[in-house]
């Protein structure tokens, strides 16, 4: 298998840009604040990100036949040589050189050099149930480079054998390589260490960099802090960590997760007290649908099939839909729930990330900074109707638990398709899935064959997210038999039957990424700007307004509004479909 | 079938007898039930060949509704004045013993036909009706999903099964049947139905006398006349000449059985019910189109006629071009057979005329594998030693139109090969600018999307994608999206060709059949390069039994930057 897009250095570039980039930031800004369903009727605008190319570095990931990444480090010396060349311009040599490097699939720092993992709230929910078990898993394949150590970080008083000895209770072998699992687990457990401190305490952080110095033996280091706390900490323990705590030789980088705010204003200012600490590619905000095995085969189906690309526009496609589902309720996690509801949750975040990533422009190369762009300008050009509906809520609180939205992307790709969102808590099925539905055939010969119904005609791409990793695409097909009926069958691809590797969580693609520097999956902060701003007038509105969401059953299929919505742009929700 | 009179037929008289085979039961489109009120729907019936619940109609209880009302309840009142008589010529052959009389049984056994129906066998032995039900019933079989009453209706078909003695020659013993039609008609009106199921040689001699002398008076006369229709653009028109001296164009039905198979029928429901599908349909998306056809087996008795014929007069000229045409055509008017035919014509008349260049021949010899051994070719007895007759061909054809200019039309058929198949396999063209290029390593040619319509066996339709391989780290690979028939259509099984074909040619539907300008222009395409074959007496490339046929059709194939799909490797 070759190397992934060595390329890429050329990207970096500005001559690279495809001339229609030279709208600029100005346009930019005007149109990411725009809220107002006034604003539809803006012209599609076309944007282009140049300013944030500055903070682009190399991603390289080398691939063997298995399927099994070799994890390439580069050290931050060879960055820093790296941004000299970005900065001036790009001989052929130096890119033929680093190319050989990769090829070669080491480099002779690597060696030396160490990766330390500090898992920040360390014996929480999140830490336990994922990103212990990723870390593992990552281990167990190989993944991880030599010198690798992990540190717990908490509040509670524990010691390393008791971290240990937590942690080992969440950990799994893959199905597919059960050998040594016992060893290899013992292996990785002796690697992990535990250090108590408080999140605000400089101090702390201090005693925890002596630590990670020691285990580092002189090596040149490079140190991943993972933030699984409260966002409420979340500047205090940049801080610290920052100040007390960074690499001296090599990297260090910061994973937070959501909520990265809950509004323009909050998640602007949790941007900018996290830059004063950080660089922007120190930052790694994690969304985790992003990793999913399909949501990152949406790129590949779409870019490297010619049969979707012809179809990937307003020409074929009717609208789109993406629908999150799940079959439980906030049980116990409501507190959290209760201040951000459905919106903010799943909404803004997960769910616009996949629409940016179905919708963008063919990316300049597979580059993180050049799929970044593509995302930020699909996001630019998304402008809110106004209107989002259905929302249902326990007792007093108006939070949202479901809600549905209709957007558009008023470029000259998706003008006038509605993209439907739909997320729920407590409905009848679990699943997350993207559907594409496709416009009728026009003239269609066979319109007697399929009655007057001809919404049940048209295909649909189904992309099944979870559970049950699938692909299938509807079409019309003739039932087998004399005469002549038409029904709707599918072309499938159901991932088990098809593959028998286990799917990766979602966590290890993430942290193994955020471990090669590679920032393809990760938000970038004028993205998350640009999401707020999508979504925080509405949110501002609804809760000014205290509107009341509508009410549904447990376990029901959601509120019948969501129904209306659709209807309201001519979509009909695929997954309530007779045929599902 | 015409839908148009199809329908206004429906919604405006049930009770229209004289219409009676032209806008009959077919084509149920169950759909319409849901939405048509109060309207009466007289003739649909649902219970036979779609039995397949469909998930397109979850929300009524279509097959109770349907069972309700149309169940025989036409065949009391709609059919009862007329009556259908179906004279299979050369009753005694293999032919009709293994495949007409079984479809007449299946379409009799699913309600297809009218109530009023009789099955004649004529042929020169001497037999007497009881001799030929005993002959037919050895070949009957019953639904696999449907066994019960299989025997009671064996018998109830069986019944109206009758034989005739007589030359093929002769007026005389035609006016005989004649008398014997007649009798069983009982002076209902009356349609009549010939399947001349015997050698091309007496075809005109059998067209001649039942025109003559046994015709229907009152109803239609319609005659199914099976390849070969002549073996070059003279011997085929003067064939046509002679037919259309005693019938008119209406009355011939050129049976093509390729034109009956499942997934020929459902080539133009892909393309013309699918969005996805019409943008692609062209030269901008198709880098080229392949028609395969292969059998695992020699001519193994058979050798007689088929040396006379090869293997591209066989089934290339004739099969595979017809399969061509219906992937190519242009979108027709309507699905009115004249119109589908209409556009048929046209694409065989921007046809490239095939050159010597543009075909590779090939013969199997005799191969011993596992103590065993494969006879070539000319050990068959009834080949000639020196036989240089092909029974293995490769063709590249073109398209001289808009959409398909310079698109290379690649067709393999065999005898004696690996596999039994027959498919389409459409290559699509790479993917421009692809920014995985570096994940698919040097071979481009095997990152490029595919669709296969297996017609046979094992109905299929599948669409290779490029794909990432779940796991970390991007590694792409072909997968499938896939409709394997028999997963999604498991209850039921596919009907055999000659019933469908039967059933069309009874309610007079042209649309599978082959008219006679088609058959003149397809000919046109063949029979220059042909008469060179032989002219020049080109020997063919041997090959052994059972292999993977000839290297030269990958020459061929590199010769216009193609690739065979089915011997790629990633699929078997």
């Amino acid at each position: 298998m070759a190397t992934l897009s060595s390329a890429q250095w050329r990207s970096y570039s500005t001559n690279s840009f495809p001339p229609s980039s030279s709208n600029g930031r100005q346009n930019n800004h005007r149109l990411l604040s725009l809220s107002s369903p006034v604003l539809r009727k803006s012209p599609p605008a076309v944007f282009c990100l140049q300013q944030s190319q500055g903070n682009s570095r190399p991603n390289v990931v080398l691939m063997e036949d298995g399927a099994v990444v070799t994890p390439v480090n580069p050290a931050q010396k060879k960055e820093a040589a790296i941004q000299k060349l970005e900065d001036g311009l790009l001989s052929s040599s130096s890119i033929s050189t680093e190319e050989l490097k990769e090829a070669a699939g080491f480099d002779v720092n690597e060696n030396e050099s160490s990766v330390s993992i500090t898992v920040v709230g360390a014996s929480g929910d999140l830490a336990k149930k994922k990103i212990f078990p990723a870390l593992f898993a990552l281990y167990y394949e190989g993944c991880l480079p030599k010198h690798f150590t992990v540190f717990g970080y908490a509040r509670s008083k524990m010691t390393d054998a008791e971290l240990r000895n937590m942690v080992s209770k969440t950990l799994t072998c893959r199905i597919d390589q059960r050998e040594n699992c016992g060893e290899k687990m013992d292996q990785f457990l002796k690697r992990c260490f535990y250090h108590s401190g408080q999140y605000d305490s400089q101090e702390h952080f201090e005693a925890l960099d002596k630590k990670l110095k020691e285990h580092e033996g002189g090596r040149e280091s490079n140190r991943l802090f993972y933030l699984s706390i409260p966002p409420n900490i979340f500047i205090d323990a940049v801080k610290c960590a920052s100040s007390s705590a960074s690499a001296a030789s090599g990297w260090t980088r910061v994973i937070v997760e959501k909520p990265f705010g809950r509004d323009s204003e909050s998640s602007a200012a949790l941007t900018k007290a996290l830059k004063q600490y950080l660089t922007e590619d120190q930052i790694f905000r994690i969304d985790h649908y992003l990793g999913k095995e399909l949501v990152e085969n949406l790129s590949v189906l779409r870019f490297s099939n010619l049969i979707f690309e012809p179809l990937w526009s307003r020409q074929y496609i009717r609208n789109v839909q993406l629908i999150f589902s799940e079959d439980f309720g906030t049980e116990g996690r409501g507190g959290y729930f209760d201040n951000y509801g459905i919106i903010r949750d799943i909404m803004q975040n997960h769910l616009l990330q996949i629409l940016a990533l179905f919708a963008m422009e063919t990316p300049v190369s597979l580059d993180a900074e050049d799929i970044r762009n593509e995302k930020s300008h699909t996001r630019g050009g998304v402008t809110h109707p106004g209107y989002t509906d259905d929302k249902t809520v326990p007792k007093d609180s108006v939070t949202p638990t479901f809600a549905a939205a209709a957007l558009f992307i008023d470029n000259a790709r998706w003008d006038g398709v509605p993209f439907l969102m739909k997320a729920g808590k407590a409905l009848h099925n679990r699943s997350a899935e993207i559907r594409v539905q496709f416009r009728h055939v026009p003239g269609n010969l066979y319109n007697r064959n399929i009655g007057t119904d001809l919404d049940q005609a048209t295909n649909e791409l189904v992309i099944r997210v979870q559970p049950d990793e699938a692909i299938y695409l509807k079409i019309n097909n003739k039932v087998p038999g004399l005469g002549m009926r038409l029904d709707r069958s599918n072309l499938n691809l159901l991932y088990s039957t098809r593959y028998s590797k286990e799917i990766p969580d979602a966590y290890e693609r993430l942290l193994l990424d955020a471990i090669e520097g590679e920032r393809r999956l990760f938000i970038r902060s004028d993205e998350l700007d640009a999401a707020w701003s999508l979504f925080t007038p509405v949110l501002k509105e609804l809760e000014e307004k205290r509107t009341i969401p509508e009410y549904y059953p447990y376990g029901s299929r959601g509120p019948v509004g969501a129904h209306y919505l659709a209807a309201r742009y001519k979509v009909r929700w695929g997954d309530l479909g007779m045929e599902e | 079938m015409t839908f148009t009179t199809h329908f206004s037929h429906c919604s405006t008289s049930c009770n229209d007898n004289s219409k009676l085979f032209s806008s009959s039961s077919r084509s149920s489109p169950a759909i319409h039930y849901r939405f048509s009120g109060s309207r009466r729907l007289c003739r649909y019936r649902i219970n036979s060949a779609n039995g397949n619940p469909l998930k397109a109609l979850p929300s009524l209880p279509i097959s109770e509704s349907a069972a309700d009302y149309d169940y025989d309840d036409n065949v009391e009142t709609g059919d009862s004045h007329s009556t259908l008589s179906i004279t299979v010529v050369g009753a005694s052959g293999d032919l009709a013993k293994k495949k007409i009389f079984p479809a007449l049984f299946a379409l009799y056994y699913e309600d297809w036909l009218p109530q009023n129906f009789r099955v004649f066998g004529y042929a020169r032995t001497k037999m007497t009706d009881e001799e030929l039900r005993n002959m037919i019933s050895r070949t009957l079989t019953c639904r696999v999903d449907k066994r019960e009453d299989c025997e009671q209706k064996m018998n109830n078909f069986l019944g109206r099964c009758f034989y005739q003695a007589g030359q093929y020659s002769s007026e005389e013993h035609f006016a005989e049947l004649d008398t014997k039609l007649k009798e069983k008609e009982g002076g209902k009106s009356s349609n009549r139905l010939f399947y001349l199921s015997i050698p091309p040689n007496i075809f005109v001699d059998v067209v001649r006398c039942a025109s003559l002398r046994a015709s229907s008076a009152t109803g239609w006369t319609r005659v199914i006349v099976e390849k070969p229709f002549g073996r070059d653009s003279e011997s085929s028109a003067e064939l046509t000449k002679c037919l259309k001296q005693y019938l008119t164009e209406e009355q011939i039905f050129r049976i093509d059985h390729y034109l009956g198979k499942e997934l020929v029928e459902n080539l133009s429901v892909l393309r013309f019910s699918n969005r996805v599908f019409e943008p692609l349909w062209s030269r901008d998306y198709i880098r080229n189109v392949q028609l395969i056809f292969s059998e695992d087996f020699g001519t193994e008795g058979r050798g007689g006629y088929f040396d006379n014929y090869g293997i591209i007069r066989d089934i290339m000229q004739n099969h595979l071009l017809q399969i061509l045409t219906l992937f190519a055509m242009e979108t027709p008017v309507s699905l009115d057979a004249e119109d589908i035919r209409n556009e048929k014509v046209k694409v065989l008349r921007s046809m490239k005329t095939l050159q010597l260049e543009d075909v590779t021949l090939g013969q199997y010899k005799g191969f011993s594998k596992g103590g065993k051994l494969y006879p070539g070719y000319t050990d068959d007895p009834t080949v000639p030693k020196d036989s240089i007759t092909p029974t293995f061909a490769a063709a590249a054809l073109f398209i001289n139109n808009a959409r398909w200019d310079g698109v290379p039309f690649l067709m393999k058929a065999g005898k004696a090969l690996h596999t039994k198949r027959a498919e389409i396999r459409v290559q699509f063209r790479h993917v421009p600018g692809n920014l995985y290029k570096r994940n698919f390593g040097t071979d481009l040619d095997k990152a490029t999307n595919e669709l296969v319509l297996r017609v046979q066996p094992d109905e299929a339709i599948y669409l290779k994608i490029n794909n990432k391989v779940p796991g970390l780290g991007m590694r792409l690979d072909r997968s499938d999206l896939n409709l394997l028939y028999k997963a999604r259509y498991n209850s039921r099984e596919i009907p055999d060709a000659y019933e469908r074909l039967l059933l069309d040619a009874i309610e007079g539907e042209r649309r599978l059949f082959i008219r006679s300008d088609e058959l003149d222009a397809a000919w046109a395409l063949f029979s220059p390069m042909l008469k060179e074959l032989e002219e020049k007496r080109i020997v063919p490339e041997l090959y052994p039994y059972g292999s993977r046929g000839p290297v030269g059709a990958h020459y061929l194939a590199a010769k216009h930057d193609v690739r065979w799909g089915d011997l790629s490797g990633d699929d078997s």
